[in-house]
């Protein structure tokens, strides 16, 4: 079995002292591209932010590499190979592409070749401001701009939010491929299923909280009602299930 | 006029345009780097400068070489950077801009009265580190000193320039003050790109006070005030381009400097007859070039994306205000009758501080607007009073009238700027307007006090006197009498309880909906406009009744009566105390200098009024960080019972950047969504 690169064993993390999610337990292996769905509010982009840091979790744990993560700041966890696009594309909007790419911390190696490699589009705009990019360059951008960092672990939040489908059918096989390339973790949160299903090893469903499905990416591809099931909070629909069948 | 004397005079302008240039430079590090706009960074360099002054002089028992006391000086200046970061921003780096800029407000007064109470206010010639020695161009003799301060100045410029262009730490600047919590994500320190911002600021400051000591001397005034030009060369660059910020820098010096030769010839207004040039031109130039800059620059200054408290200081609903006002009322109007004459003249001072305190409550307070210039305005009105009698012989009470409908007029029509400009643009606004005032207004001999001061008849009403001379002393003795005491006092109770009805009434609740969020407010159907006029007119009425006050207790008043520094010291306890409720403005009026307390400290420690506002520039930083609203709030909502604690990242984090590159669609986004004290 591929070695475990995040394990977060029954998290609990929320704002102001309100949990949103409540023991939580998810794991990502190297290589691996997982995905987590749910309706709004359920938690998803919370769980993100507490793996990349930016709120402390009330609760669980989370390890990186086997190790507790819990007094790393969230700088120290980003130098440690934990990649973060969050939503909003966390990019820079009065930087240019190249500008993108050379920025980073003391030390830093940054490799410029697998942003163009992976996105050759990216290329030719290389010297434009960030914010005159259009969403799916913008989006590219930020993709790009983690996967130079060479990461271990690459969350990414909503990379379809305001794209279009095609768009967003495009950018995913790329994540995909970089993840078997390097070996890297990826979990992805996504609205898309039908899109993130084909490429994603395994997902998981957190509704209100709390996981309540969590099976193989082909399992999912093969029964979607399962999914959205999920959502409704319960295990199945029957009157639905009698229709389809 | 030639030309040649013009070119002589543009060059001569080097000097200064250099050193503003220069603070413009801080200005832009300070925001950039840290996103604060600092108006601290003159008062950084003249702190460096006294440090060279006095290790050259021997002030400190020792005396040095140049060499030595130029690099004491560095090593001071970046230790106060160190000092500055840690105090002053990294405290407060999840406080609004606002707040920020007040805390850099803080700083600047502690660091003006440090100066005053260890060196006195006199100015000092510094020992020049600079060659001296002259050129002769354009057949007049140009000191050589102008061409090394540009020189370095301009090094300085480019050096930062490319740093921040070219360099991995000057991209990482820049993309934490786009969006922090994004350059977090990246595995940037913002923290650590702001104390070596905040160092690099500081440093610079160090160079601009040691180049300063060639061109002119250290006194306590000069360089902390050089400031407001320097926003306006900052406002031009957006704050963000240095290079910009150089070149207007330079330019406002070049333009003084031709003034001052202008000045000389017979065509240029006078004042107070022949050979004596309208003072305060030069002041009155730089908030033209401001509100200039502001109107085309303004909407490209970027807004920081930084993970901020957006939140204001609450402005609760009044408990039981006739209850406050008739036992601190009676309380107050024993004290006017039975305390001894200079304790009874701080009383008194600080009945009529309450009222310019009220104008902020309201305008600050309630709608959101810290506009520097409401003791201008009470300025504007004691100033008419006193003009009213000497040249028209109008006197009480139709002079005082007179003078507060005038402060209305003025005090509306410097609130249109804040139809458009908002939050710290218009302290910065504001700011450059009361330097104005004062200088070009209240300096001037035929309608302000000249450099001796005006004249103000005693009130009276059919013959009854009962101004601070009438003849009643009261049981404690002495002038100013009792009878004016309580007239101001009942003037103050009136106006006090009229405040808190305001935030009663539905106009109070829409000032408090503008306050809020301005487009939330229209969108309800307020007509945003209007309240903030009619706020503005409401706060520079009590404004101008506070101005007359001022100038009849008195009996004669000069332009420092309501000077810039009077305005600082007023927000900076109003601040303390809490500038958003009426009892916070009582409080905050009994502690300010000249006020009752500052009479206490001087009568019973000796201690003078500059003790005061250099402990009060370091609470007002504390207050900020442990008390975002102001001590007073505690009457509403009982002392806190967890020690203020820091409001978690992710509440506040990934709002998406305001700003889009190149001022391109969106930045007028930029601060109109969170309107108010906030932006």
């Amino acid at each position: 079995m591929a070695e475990s690169i995040l394990e977060i064993e029954k998290m609990s993390a929320g704002y102001d002292q309100a949990d949103v999610v409540r023991e939580v337990s998810i794991n990502v292996n190297a290589g691996e591209v997982v995905a987590l769905f749910g309706p709004n509010g359920a938690g998803k982009t919370t769980t993100l932010r507490v793996i990349s840091g930016i709120i402390k979790p009330s609760g669980g744990q989370v390890r990186y590499h086997g190790q507790d993560l819990t007094k790393l700041s969230p700088t120290k966890r980003a130098r440690a190979g934990i990649a973060h696009v969050p939503e909003g594309r966390g990019i820079f909007f009065g930087l240019t592409v190249a500008e993108h790419i050379r920025l980073g911390y003391r030390g830093e190696v940054i490799e410029p070749e697998v942003v163009y490699e992976y996105f050759p589009a990216l290329r030719e705009l290389r010297d434009r401001a960030a914010g005159l990019l259009s969403g799916g360059e913008q989006q590219m951008l930020a993709v790009a701009r983690n996967l130079a960092r060479r990461p271990k672990l690459l969350l990414i939040d909503e990379l379809s939010l305001g794209l279009a489908p095609v768009l967003v059918e495009r950018l995913l096989p790329v994540v995909r491929q970089y993840a078997l390339d390097s070996q890297c973790g990826v979990l992805l949160v996504e609205q898309h299923v039908a899109l993130a299903v084909e490429i994603a090893d395994r997902c998981y469903v957190l509704s209100h909280g709390d996981i309540v499905l969590h099976d193989s990416g082909a399992a999912l591809k093969a029964d979607p009602d399962l999914v959205v099931a999920s959502y409704m909070g319960q295990r199945a629909l029957p009157d639905e299930a009698e229709a389809t069948a | 006029m030639s030309l040649n004397q013009v070119l002589v005079f543009l060059l001569l302008g080097l000097g200064s345009g250099g050193l503003i240039a220069g603070i413009g430079m801080g200005v832009v590090l300070s925001y950039r780097g840290a996103g604060v706009i600092n108006i601290s960074v003159g008062a950084i360099a003249m702190l460096a400068g006294f440090c060279y002054w006095a290790l050259r002089t021997g002030d400190f028992g020792i005396t040095f070489a140049a060499p030595w006391a130029v690099t004491l000086t560095l090593i001071f200046a970046i230790v106060l950077g160190l000092f500055f970061e840690g105090f002053c921003v990294r405290p407060l780096r999840r406080a609004s801009p606002l707040a920020k800029l007040v805390a850099t407000l803080g700083f600047l007064l502690s660091a003006q009265a440090a100066v005053i109470l260890a060196f006195g206010e006199s100015a000092r010639p510094q020992p020049a580190i600079l060659p001296g020695g002259t050129v002769l161009l354009f057949g007049g003799a140009v000191q050589i000193n102008r061409f090394w301060i540009f020189g370095i100045l301009l090094a300085i410029t480019l050096l930062f320039a490319g740093i921040f262009r070219w360099t991995k730490f000057g991209l990482g600047t820049r993309a934490a003050a786009e969006n922090e919590a994004n350059a977090t994500l990246f595995g940037l320190s913002p923290n650590r790109l702001s104390l070596v911002n905040t160092v690099a600021m500081s440093l610079t400051m160090g160079i601009v006070g040691l180049l300063a000591a060639s061109i002119q001397s250290v006194d306590s005034q000069t360089l902390p005030l050089m400031v407001v030009p320097a926003l306006a060369a900052a406002m031009f660059g957006s704050f963000t381009s240095f290079g910009i910020t150089f070149v207007a820098g330079l330019l406002i010096g070049m333009a003084e400097s031709l003034l001052t030769y202008f000045e000389t010839f017979s065509w240029f207004p006078t004042s107070g007859g022949p050979g004596n040039p309208i003072p305060g031109v030069q002041e009155l130039m730089i908030f033209v070039i401001l509100v200039i800059a502001m109107l085309f620059r303004a909407s490209r200054i970027p807004g920081r994306g930084d993970i901020i408290d957006r939140r204001l200081p609450a402005a609760p609903r009044p408990k039981a205000p006739m209850k406050g006002a008739i036992r601190w009322g009676a309380l107050a109007a024993f004290a006017i009758w039975a305390l001894p004459y200079g304790f009874r003249e701080g009383l008194i001072y600080s009945l009529i501080a309450t009222i310019s305190l009220f104008s902020l409550v309201v305008i600050t307070g309630y709608v959101g607007q810290l506009s520097v210039v409401q003791i201008s305005l009470g300025g504007v009105a004691g100033f008419t009073v006193s003009h009213l009698f000497t040249n028209f012989g109008i006197a009480f009470p139709w002079a005082g009238i007179i003078g507060v409908i005038f402060a209305i007029v003025i005090g509306v029509i410097s609130g249109f700027p804040a139809l458009r400009v908002r939050g710290v643009g218009l302290v910065v606004v504001t700011l450059a307007a009361t330097d104005a005032i004062q200088n070009f207004g209240f300096g001037n001999t035929t309608w302000g006090a000249g450099n001796t001061g005006a004249a103000v008849p005693s009130p009276s009403i059919f013959g009854f006197n009962f101004g601070s001379n009438a003849t009643f002393h009261g049981l404690g003795g002495g002038e100013p009498s009792p009878l004016f005491g309580w007239f101001t006092l009942l003037l103050t109770i009136i106006i006090g309880l009229l405040i808190c009805n305001l935030r009663r009434s539905g106009l109070g609740q829409e000032m408090l909906a503008v306050r809020a969020n301005e487009r939330a407010a229209a969108a309800t159907g307020i007509n945003v406009r209007n309240v903030k006029l009619i706020g503005f007119a409401i706060a520079s009425g009590i404004a101008g009744v506070s101005g007359v006050l001022l100038a009849y207790s008195y009996g004669s008043i000069t332009a420092d009566s309501y000077g810039t520094l009077v305005a600082l010291n007023f927000i900076a306890f109003g601040y303390i105390i809490g500038i958003t409720t009426v009892p916070g403005a009582v409080q905050a009026a009994v502690g300010v200098p000249g006020g009752l307390f500052a009479f206490a400290l001087l009568d019973w420690f000796g201690l003078q009024g500059n003790w005061l506002s250099f402990v009060g520039g370091f609470l007002l930083v504390l207050t900020l960080i442990h008390r975002p609203g102001g001590v007073a709030l505690d009457i509403f909502y009982g002392p806190p019972k967890k020690p203020f604690k820091e409001r978690p990242l992710g509440r506040m984090i990934f709002r998406p950047s305001p700003v889009l590159a190149n001022g391109a669609a969106g930045a007028d986004v930029t601060e109109g969504t969170t309107a108010g004290v906030s932006s």
